[in-house]
């Protein structure tokens, strides 16, 4: 049988066949190691959220001419909060309260130059809140109100409005110290109320002036007299901020939010872009690189047909004519399969260890997904150039 | 296993004058297994086709063929692939050999799928034919009439109930042909198979049951 082998491969092209392995492990590395790296990567942005707390994710209504103008509705209605609620990143969803009557603070202390500013509160179920202090409660014989406001206005305090007014600046801790007076005032002459304010924290999360909920339930019911308004913001847990249809509902429903808060969504886009696009074109080299193989096999067989016709003379099947063919075939597809996960594990191992410099932990074996991708495509390709062998060998047979 | 032509003609034959064939022209014709026939005729009266027929790789024919009475126009390839391991060999009068193989692997690669002989019944043969001395040379380089005998060795490496014979001595001297032509005879009574072999002139071969003119 060996003078069969001997006869039919001679006529083989070397170069298109070279080509066309090449070709299809160049595409099967490209899309093994795509696969391979979006998994990886999907894995530790996951896990890297997992560490943090889920994300906390204020949202409001972008700010338009409309709304200037009272035209359009800057809060959420009770259907647009349902839908919100409805969505499935969202695990959790509250609206934020808002202060029904005037307020004002003001400082009478002698150390600290007086203050006095109008003020708004709101505020929302202490879940949602990142600040964690002893002081935040409410209780109406003692009449303190405790306040978190965000760090970033301290910072303003701090750094911006404090050197260039020639102020002192003023730590954390020596902030809670002062009492504010804060008058929250009712409808009608002389109904007002004067308590003391204290800021108990300052949150990185919330950018809004935050009284206990508690609190402002009981003031808007004392004092309060003002039209009840639709929330303006809406403040939503999602356990997996990097899915991305998180930032698509927002810009479908023209909704905004701190960008920052969602770079691991937009990420997660950014990510799934890159590796759909590496995957088509890997998936084009592979299409090619397998007609080039589906073609130097059709050539070959085309060269070698007058011995095919001569060898179905001498009485051969056209199963043993086209056995050299396969087993020719069966050879580049074992040698594709094994050099791609071969040179993907490389890459594996390679990325694996620079991200450790990274400190990111990434799998330096291949997942099993691979394999099996792997061996699909190869079986899918083998068989249907084996197809293509028989159909043409036989065709040549009488 | 007996051949019969009914009516039976290659087409490009009723474009010619075959007036006087005792075959183109006959109702009927009868091989029977075990005979010796030779078929005499000058170039293109159809020598070549009559034996491509029977062997299946021509099918433009008027009429039938019918092999112990199954009219071979209804076999498939799996069937002719059987019947050219196990029922008909053919010494083509182009040989069919390959250029690039050795003339022993030529005939080994028909052993191959029959397995009917041994290396040494092999070589014996060959040695009969006075070529066992180039059966390791390439069959390209060999002479014509060197190749002719290695293509009846190779067509004898087979069981047969008929051998074909395609003027498988026209380049062969007269004391190798009927060296050829005894083992031809000495295989065919051990298979007890039929022989049509085809000739352009009258030939001297001896033992003959049966001369056809077309």
């Amino acid at each position: 049988m060996k003078f069969l082998y001997h006869i039919l491969w001679k006529d083989h092209s070397r170069t298109h066949l070279l080509w066309a392995f090449l070709g299809t492990l160049a595409g099967f590395v490209l899309l093994l190691a795509g696969v391979q790296f979006y998994l990886d990567i999907r894995k530790v942005l996951s896990e890297n959220q997992d560490l943090l707390d889920p994300e906390y994710i204020v949202i409001n209504k972008k700010v338009n001419i409309g709304q200037t103008l009272g035209l359009s509705r800057v809060g959420f209605s009770a259907e647009e909060l349902e839908e919100i609620t409805a969505q499935p990143f969202a695990d959790k969803v509250a609206p934020f309260l808002a202060n029904q009557f005037p307020v004002s603070g003001y400082t009478e202390n002698e150390r600290f130059p007086d203050f006095s500013t109008e003020l708004f509160f709101e505020a929302i179920p202490d879940e949602y809140i990142d600040v964690k202090s002893n002081d935040w409660k409410w209780d109406l014989d003692e009449g303190t109100i405790p306040i978190i406001i965000p760090q970033d206005y301290l910072n303003l305090y701090n750094f911006g409005f404090a050197p260039s007014q020639g102020l002192p600046q003023i730590p954390k801790g020596v902030i809670s110290l002062i009492n504010f007076t804060i008058r929250l005032k009712g409808s009608g002459q002389g109904n007002y109320g004067d308590y003391t304010g204290r800021i108990v924290g300052f949150s990185n999360r919330i950018h809004s002036i935050l009284v206990p909920l508690e609190f402002l339930e009981w003031a808007n019911e004392t004092y309060g007299y003002f039209e009840k308004n639709d929330p303006a913001q809406v403040i939503l847990v999602s356990k997996d901020p990097t899915d991305p249809a998180i930032i698509k509902f927002l810009e479908d429903k023209g909704y905004d939010t701190i960008r920052e808060k969602l770079k691991s969504s937009r990420m997660n886009i950014i990510l799934k872009f890159i590796i759909s696009f590496l995957l088509v074109v890997a998936t084009i080299i592979i299409g090619l690189a397998f007609l080039v193989f589906l073609l130097s096999l059709q050539l070959m067989i085309s060269r070698s047909s007058e011995k095919i016709k001569r060898l179905n003379k001498l009485g051969y099947h056209f199963r043993e004519i086209s056995r050299p063919y396969i087993v020719l075939l069966g050879i580049l597809m074992v040698g594709v399969t094994g050099l791609s996960l071969l040179i993907t594990s490389l890459l594996t191992r390679q990325f694996s260890s620079m991200a450790a410099e990274w400190s990111l932990e990434i799998s330096s074996s291949l997942y099993g997904i691979i394999y099996g991708m792997a061996l699909g495509l190869i079986a899918l390709i083998s068989i249907t150039n084996v197809v293509a062998i028989l159909v043409s060998t036989k065709k040549l047979c009488k | 296993m007996t051949i019969r032509f009914e009516k039976m003609i290659p087409l490009p034959l009723l474009e010619q004058d075959t007036s006087g064939s005792k075959v183109w022209e006959a109702d009927s014709i009868l091989f029977e297994q075990g005979k010796r026939y030779i078929i005499e005729a000058p170039s293109g009266r159809g020598k070549t086709s009559l034996l491509s027929v029977i062997y299946g790789i021509r099918k433009d024919i008027r009429g039938e063929v019918y092999m112990e009475n199954t009219p071979i126009s209804g076999f498939t390839w799996k069937e002719w692939a059987h019947i050219r391991k196990t029922k008909l060999s053919y010494i083509f009068q182009g040989l069919e050999l390959f250029d690039n193989l050795t003339g022993l692997e030529n005939i080994l690669l028909k052993n191959a799928i029959t397995g009917y002989k041994t290396k040494e019944e092999i070589t014996e043969m060959a040695s009969r034919l006075g070529i066992e001395e180039f059966l390791h040379r390439k069959a390209g380089i060999l002479s014509f009439g060197q190749q002719q005998r290695v293509a009846i060795v190779r067509a004898l490496c087979q069981p047969f109930h008929y051998l074909l014979a395609d003027e498988c001595f026209s380049h062969i001297d007269l004391e190798n042909s009927l060296k050829a032509y005894t083992l031809i005879l000495e295989e065919c009574k051990a298979q007890e198979a039929g022989l049509i072999l085809t000739s352009l002139h009258e030939t001297e071969l001896p033992n003959v049951d049966e001369r056809l003119e077309l």
